[in-house]
């Protein structure tokens, strides 16, 4: 045979008609569709017979009863238990005057003193621009005032931005002495790390509406609670960063401290942790973060501040105070992100960030600071924020936000109907009538082949114990007919917002991710926008939502949705700029487009962190869509709403509860072998 | 030694011959349950099917050797075959599965955990491959750590880090931090650090592979300047066959976690023990390596013209060669005539053809180091 035959035999061998090899690959990608499909139109069959999770199906009493015979006794035993009393007692009322007392602190130093105390430490870690953004944002809880009967009809926020504060500072606090030793003891003892992982887990997948309740049963509300709710928050991703930022010391320099013969100890402290202390400080950083972000749910059970307010406008539906008092919750969190972030580079840079003054300069800054504290306290007699040093803004940010709907009306009511009459509706009906037991064995397949058998029973069993939750049918406690709480199809209203707002995250997302990967011009228009989306506290978005489609299911997707985008773009930019230039030139040396590198190597390559966005994507949803109770979203969401507002702890707990199991289904589903646990 | 000696050196003159290290039948098992691999037949399974079959690696394989004081010991196989692995067992950075290591008369593998740190503190430093510098320490405080981990006062760690640190051509820099200097100095603070603990011992673990081949030079050029004031002990592991005939006294040849070769460097490059060692020592120039006594005929009666030294290496013979017409006579260390110098042989050697002698008895012990 002559070579050139030879080869064009070759050629025609290993190149088939296209068609064909699309068709075997399309075939086998459309497979596990085309079972599902088949699977679904059974299910829709079957739930003729089997709708739902059966009713008569209840954990001894029902899960709810449990709870409320358990608050009845804390109720009952408040003052006569050990452990209540003291422990629980104790731990409140020091919650309590440690926040009093700070509170008073801060009024003690009058605002003028706290303006100058923001600036002079935001000054000396940072830069001016720091100090002067620091001076801004604090004067904004003075200027930024809301129509609450006040002199003029208005009033400043001064003293809730106050309590707030308070509340944050001690959260945080106790968060790090919690969290920090618990990174370093999980860093050093494995067995600490291996008997964390499971809690730290499932605690950063849990949204705080799922914990909410026991903490009222235990601390009732107040203060106390709103604390316990942050600092439960805030820890797990303390502990995570402190956990990493240790063990991902390199090796070789632990290594060199070993040959040295230096002890353990010598090693954590010289060594360990001044390189970590980076990661650290970024740790402490997102705890500030995720305290700011619960301020409203903590005023959902009782911490005052600047929670309340917006609270009270997402329920009387008065938009432009909720912005309003929302924005100043944003104006705090991006005046401590921005201090607390150049905090840890002045910690942990050797050069260029922030002031190294001398002792006496310090002596000398501080004695000032005190002078003119004492001067404003006892010379002038000053005390929190002058109320007529400031202005409303509320009418015309309701002017404003109704002049917007209205222009968007048309937009939003077709977008409005159809959302909800052609694909909430439907989804909605359709999940709830699907039989649970398919359902289960739908879990545990898919589960199956992410993660193996363990896996699958884990789940399985999540599912079941999700339909468990409910109440008998008519359940009276105490003589109170109870609210009627079906935890199965409520957790399936629940998972229907969130596969929709996850299905549009990930439509919008992956695409902008990819633009914000390709061309430098998306970048730059997305990265302001997303680092501003990504301070917002969750609730935030709730208003702008609620005024353009009003409350109900709706807000909560849409809010879910915007929520969650950041994620969705930011990791997929992220999983293509992994992708090693070397490895795209050799896609380039062989002539590939843009298309083909795109598809074939830089895609491909990604996966896991697009893999990694869809599990984030969708924790983030499921929590925002839960918060959207706030707003009648419906589900579990609401039923921890309607807990709260009736007074009706068993609902609540259960609901919570069921989220509880709820988000470790999706979560392990959405996370292959590898991925798990690899977040952080 | 005449060059003006800061008080590096350890210069006490301990007279004993005794090996300072001394490792026996030392092996290293990664993996599940090393021990049960120990005598079993699996052992001689190939690595990815033990690995396969076992999860088990195993990094070192029955090594002995011994490595006297003074002297320069290089470790030389490619990457893999167990080099690293090795010399961490003999400080326990890694712990070996069994076998027996001295030092200093020391039974390391018995120490418990104090006096091992002892031993660390004291007898044996380190230079790391990457170096292993710690980021946030300026250069200075980086030299001392070994000090500073005995809790030697800092005026004094200071002082003394300061010394090396000019020793090693760094003087100037001690404040700036690791980042800031470039890989070449960033390895001369790994050796000033190690230095700074005035240890009996020096290991260096492939401590010029991640530099540039100039600065690579220029550091082995140092530590031989070093090597000449101080007679440390050295163990040297390298994965660069020119690095390790240049700077070592004897050479171990490691493959697959056993020695296959230890001798001079003129043995390995003149008489590889197997295909793999030739193989690895083809491309040498033997005159740099080989000495007259890979050249030598008998002793015939005739009056030889000239004399060489039989550790004269041939490249740097050839102006005798070509510049006397009679026999050229060969001498020992005791300046006994040994031999002739064949002429023949040596165009042969130096051409890089294979036909050379091999002297009688390869001297496998260790040959002494070289004198300043
Ligand atoms: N901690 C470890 N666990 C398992 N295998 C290891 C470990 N360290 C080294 N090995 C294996 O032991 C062998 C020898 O490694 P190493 O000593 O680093 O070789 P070298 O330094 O010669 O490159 C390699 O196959 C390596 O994969
Ligand atoms: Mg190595």
């Amino acid at each position: 045979m002559s070579p050139p035959s030879a080869a064009s035999s070759l050629a025609s061998a290993e190149a088939p008609p296209p068609f064909l090899i699309d068709v075997g690959r399309l075939g086998r990608r459309l497979a596990p569709l085309a079972v599902g499909i088949a699977i679904c139109i059974a299910g829709v069959a079957l739930s003729g017979f089997h709708k739902g999770f059966p009713a008569k199906w209840v954990l001894g009493g029902g899960v709810p009863n449990w709870f409320d015979r358990a608050d009845s006794w804390v109720q009952t035993n408040q003052s006569s238990n050990f452990f209540l009393h003291h422990i629980i007692g104790g731990l409140g009322s020091f919650l309590n005057s440690a926040t009093n007392d700070l509170v008073s602190a801060l009024h003690w130093l009058t605002w003028v003193g706290v303006l100058i105390l923001a600036v002079l430490v935001a000054w000396l870690v940072g830069r001016w621009k720091t100090a002067i953004f620091a001076a801004l944002m604090v004067s904004s809880f003075g200027i930024l005032q809301i129509p609450n009967g006040g002199p003029n009809g208005i009033s400043d926020m001064w003293q809730p931005a106050m309590t707030t504060l308070s509340l944050m500072a001690v959260a945080i606090v106790i968060s790090t002495i919690i969290g920090i030793p618990l990174g370093v003891a999980s860093a050093v003892w494995t067995p600490v790390s291996k008997t964390l992982r499971p809690i730290l887990d499932v605690a950063q997948i849990l949204p705080a509406f799922a914990y909410l309740v026991p903490i009222v049963v235990l601390f009732s509300i107040g203060n106390p609670a709103g604390i316990v709710a942050t600092v439960i928050y805030a820890v797990p991703p303390l502990v995570r960063f402190t956990e990493v930022g240790i063990r991902t010391v390199r090796r070789d320099v632990i290594e060199a401290g070993e040959a040295f013969g230096a002890t353990r100890r010598q090693i954590l402290r010289d060594i360990q942790l001044p390189l970590a202390a980076q990661a650290i400080m970024l740790g402490l950083n997102q705890v500030i973060m995720m305290a700011l972000s619960i301020v409203v749910i903590a005023s959902l059970v009782g911490a005052g501040g600047l929670g309340d307010p917006v609270l009270q406008a997402l329920q009387t539906q008065d938009l432009g105070m909720g912005a309003v008092a929302g924005l100043l919750i944003v104006f705090m969190a991006m005046w401590l992100d921005r201090t607390s972030a150049a905090l840890g580079k002045h910690a942990t840079r050797r050069v260029g960030v922030g002031k190294r003054l001398t002792r006496p300069q310090l002596a000398i800054l501080w004695g000032g600071l005190l002078v003119v504290v004492l001067v404003a306290q006892y010379g002038l007699n000053l005390g929190d924020w002058p109320s007529g040093w400031g202005f409303s803004i509320v009418d015309h940010v309701t002017n404003g936000m109704n002049w917007v709907t209205n222009q968007l009306t048309h937009v939003s009511e077709s977008l409005s109907s159809f959302l909800t009459l052609h694909v909430l509706n439907p989804l909605q009906a359709f999940l709830n009538d699907f039989p649970w037991w398919l359902m289960a064995a739908l879990v545990g397949a898919a589960a199956w082949a992410r993660g193996g058998p363990r896996r699958a029973i884990l789940l399985v069993g999540c599912v079941a114990l999700m339909g468990l939750m409910q109440a008998p049918v008519g359940y009276t406690f105490q003589g109170v007919t109870s609210y009627d709480f079906s935890a199965w199809g409520d957790a399936m209203q629940t998972l229907s917002l969130v596969i929709v707002a996850l299905v549009l995250d990930l439509a919008v997302g992956i695409p902008l991710g990819i633009a914000a990967y390709r061309w430098r011009a998306a970048d730059a228009v997305l990265r302001p926008i997303l680092d501003f989306l990504q301070t917002l506290p969750a609730f935030v978005y709730l208003i702008p939502v609620v005024a353009l489609f009003g409350v109900g299911n709706l807000a909560g997707v849409t809010a879910s949705f915007v929520y969650a985008l950041p994620a969705a773009v930011r990791a997929t930019t992220l999983g293509l700029r992994a992708v090693q230039r070397e490895v795209i030139e050799a896609g380039q040396s062989f002539g590939s487009t843009r298309w083909q590198l795109l598809l074939k190597i830089e895609l491909p390559i990604a996966r896991p962190y697009i893999t990694l966005a869809v599990n984030q994507t969708i924790l983030l949803v499921m929590a925002e869509v839960v918060v959207a109770g706030l707003v009648g979203a419906g589900g579990l969401g609401l039923d921890v709403v309607t807990g709260f507002s009736r007074s009706e702890v068993g609902l609540g707990a259960a609901a919570g509860l069921t989220m509880v199991l709820m988000g470790i289904v999706l979560d392990r589903l959405s996370q292959t072998r590898q991925t798990q646990g690899g977040q952080g | 030694m005449t060059a003006p000696t800061p008080t590096v050196g350890s210069e006490q003159v301990d007279t004993s011959d005794a090996p300072v290290i001394e490792a026996r039948d030392v092996w290293k098992i990664f993996g599940p349950h090393p021990e049960r691999l120990l005598g079993s037949d699996d052992l001689d399974l190939p690595r990815a099917e033990l690995h396969a079959k076992t999860g088990n690696t195993i990094a070192s394989r029955d090594v002995s050797f011994d490595v006297a004081r003074g002297e320069v010991f290089v470790i030389m196989g490619l990457s893999g075959s167990g080099k690293s692995t090795l010399v961490r067992c003999i400080t326990r950075l890694v712990e070996p599965t069994s076998g027996t290591i001295s030092m200093c008369g020391q039974d390391v593998l018995r120490a418990d955990a104090r006096s091992l740190r002892q031993l660390r503190r004291t007898k044996v430093a380190m230079v790391f491959q990457h170096f292993g510098l710690f980021p946030h320490r300026t250069v200075i405080d980086n030299a001392a750590y070994g000090l500073e981990v005995q809790r030697v006062p800092k005026q004094t760690r200071h002082e003394r880090a300061r010394e090396i640190l000019g020793i090693v051509g760094l003087a100037g820099v001690e404040s700036s931090y690791p980042d800031q200097l470039s890989g070449g100095m960033q390895q001369r603070v790994g050796l000033a650090r190690a230095l700074a603990v005035d240890p009996e011992v020096l290991i260096f673990d492939e401590a010029f592979s991640a530099l540039d081949p100039l600065i690579r030079r220029e550091m082995q050029d140092e530590v031989a300047r070093l090597q000449a004031r101080l007679h440390k002990t050295v163990v040297f592991v390298t994965h660069d066959l020119d690095e390790a005939l240049k700077i070592g006294d004897r050479i171990a040849i490691m493959k697959d976690g056993r020695f296959v070769q230890v001798g001079t460097p003129a043995e390995i490059v003149g008489a590889p023990a197997d295909d793999y060692v030739a193989e690895f020592v083809r491309d040498v120039p033997r005159g740099k390596v080989l000495t007259a006594a890979f050249a030598l005929q008998p002793h015939a009666g005739e009056t030889p013209e000239s004399v060489v030294n039989q550790d004269a290496r041939l490249g740097e013979l050839l102006p005798v060669i070509f510049g006397v017409q009679g026999p050229i006579g060969v001498v020992g260390s005791d300046d006994q005539l040994v031999g002739i110098l064949d002429r023949r042989m040596v165009v042969h050697i130096l051409a890089g053809r294979e036909q050379h002698n091999v002297p009688e008895e390869p001297t496998l012990e260790p040959s002494t180091p070289a004198a300043s």
